[in-house]
């Protein structure tokens, strides 16, 4: 069988998620390395592989480094102040009962001035998507301590705080769908991601993204690279684990997988 | 994953790469490499040095944090 023969040009050229984002735009303002880039895409990813065009979706983010993420977009978007995003998300979701509302939200949105966007997208019964990227830092303040630092890190004196149990916190609160990845098992982040567009009802999806200013203040800041390797040697899977045991503690590994999910039912 | 006859074609846009080297790192056939020379912004580019060894596989492009770099099956040669 002959093929049709087509040269392929320079003008021709596109990125298999370009109908999602303003080329315009690039590079992006991320450090070369950052998380939030592996999440944005498999994210879209997952989009394409369920079908859902530009124009069912509506996404939020907050302030900071997750804030910039509407920039990059050329559908309907918006970046909001901190602790009014699932006000904004349920206006929309009034207006427009089609649209599939994302939210993605960093730990100044999600822990700090809006400590109660959790339990409002619970009381609201928002279909809605929470994308948290926890990089256990403020990225762009860098010497302060807040609820997510882990022990004896980070502040001038070292935190004396245990970072709260999100995924515990989750379930709590009555969510459906409660999952857990860094974006080196990034194929399985984008499996997440399809499952929980099938899920209804509040799902939260944790990415414990790679940071670079991490650590900046002692003089050694790791390779995007090595950054990356160490979130691989530190993290193991485990499914279907009680909620209670996700603490993230210094001895022990980052436990990171799938926790619950109503749509199915599980023996342990 | 490729047949036999097929050839993949490996592309970097230079406008969007910061030259993080993760797709060099996550490689498993070895076939990108960090150039020396640099781009308009002071990054060096992946590239592609033996296409040969190439599976498609697509690790590269999931994991490039900035949409930068992306694998095909070269047009004439896709089956059917």
């Amino acid at each position: 069988m002959i093929a049709k023969q087509k040269s392929i040009s320079k003008e021709n050229l596109f990125h298999p998620t370009d109908s999602f984002l303003v080329s315009d735009t690039f590079p992006t303002v991320w450090c070369p390395g950052c998380g939030i880039g592996t999440a944005v895409y498999n994210f879209f990813e997952a989009c394409k592989e369920k079908s859902i065009d530009r124009e069912d979706l509506y996404i939020i983010s907050g302030v900071g480094c997750t804030g910039k993420i509407p920039e990059i977009l050329c559908f309907s978007s918006s970046a909001e102040t901190d602790g009014h995003i699932i006000e904004k998300a349920t206006r929309i979701d009034e207006n427009n009962p089609d649209k599939k509302i994302v939210v993605f939200l960093n730990n100044a949105d999600f822990l700090i001035s809006g400590g109660e966007e959790l339990k409002k997208a619970k009381k609201r019964e928002l279909n809605i998507l929470i994308i948290y990227i926890n990089n256990f830092i403020y990225a762009l303040s860098k010497d302060r301590a807040f609820p997510m630092t882990p022990y004896m890190r980070q502040s001038t004196h070292g935190n004396f705080e245990i970072p709260y149990n999100i995924p515990y916190m989750a379930c709590s609160l009555g969510a459906s769908f409660v999952a857990r990845w860094t974006p080196i098992r990034a194929g399985w982040m984008k499996q997440s991601f399809v499952e929980s567009f099938s899920v209804k009802g509040l799902s939260l999806i944790e990415v414990i993204s790679p940071c670079l200013i991490y650590d900046a203040n002692t003089g050694r800041i790791l390779d995007p690279v090595e950054r990356m390797a160490f979130y691989n040697d530190n993290s193991e899977i485990q499914f279907w684990v009680p909620l209670e045991n996700l603490d993230i503690r210094r001895q022990k590994k980052i436990i990171i997988g799938k926790f619950l999910d109503k749509n199915r039912t599980h023996d342990s | 994953m490729t047949h036999k006859n097929q050839q993949v074609e490996i592309f970097v846009l230079e406008e969007r790469c910061k030259g993080c080297g993760i797709c060099v790192a996550v490689c498993q056939t070895e076939v990108l490499e960090l150039s020396k020379e640099k781009n308009s912004q002071g990054y060096r580019l992946p590239i592609a040095i033996n296409t040969d060894r190439c599976l498609n596989c697509g690790l590269c492009e999931m994991f490039c944090p900035d949409f930068a770099i992306w694998v095909t099956i070269k047009k004439e040669d896709v089956l059917g």
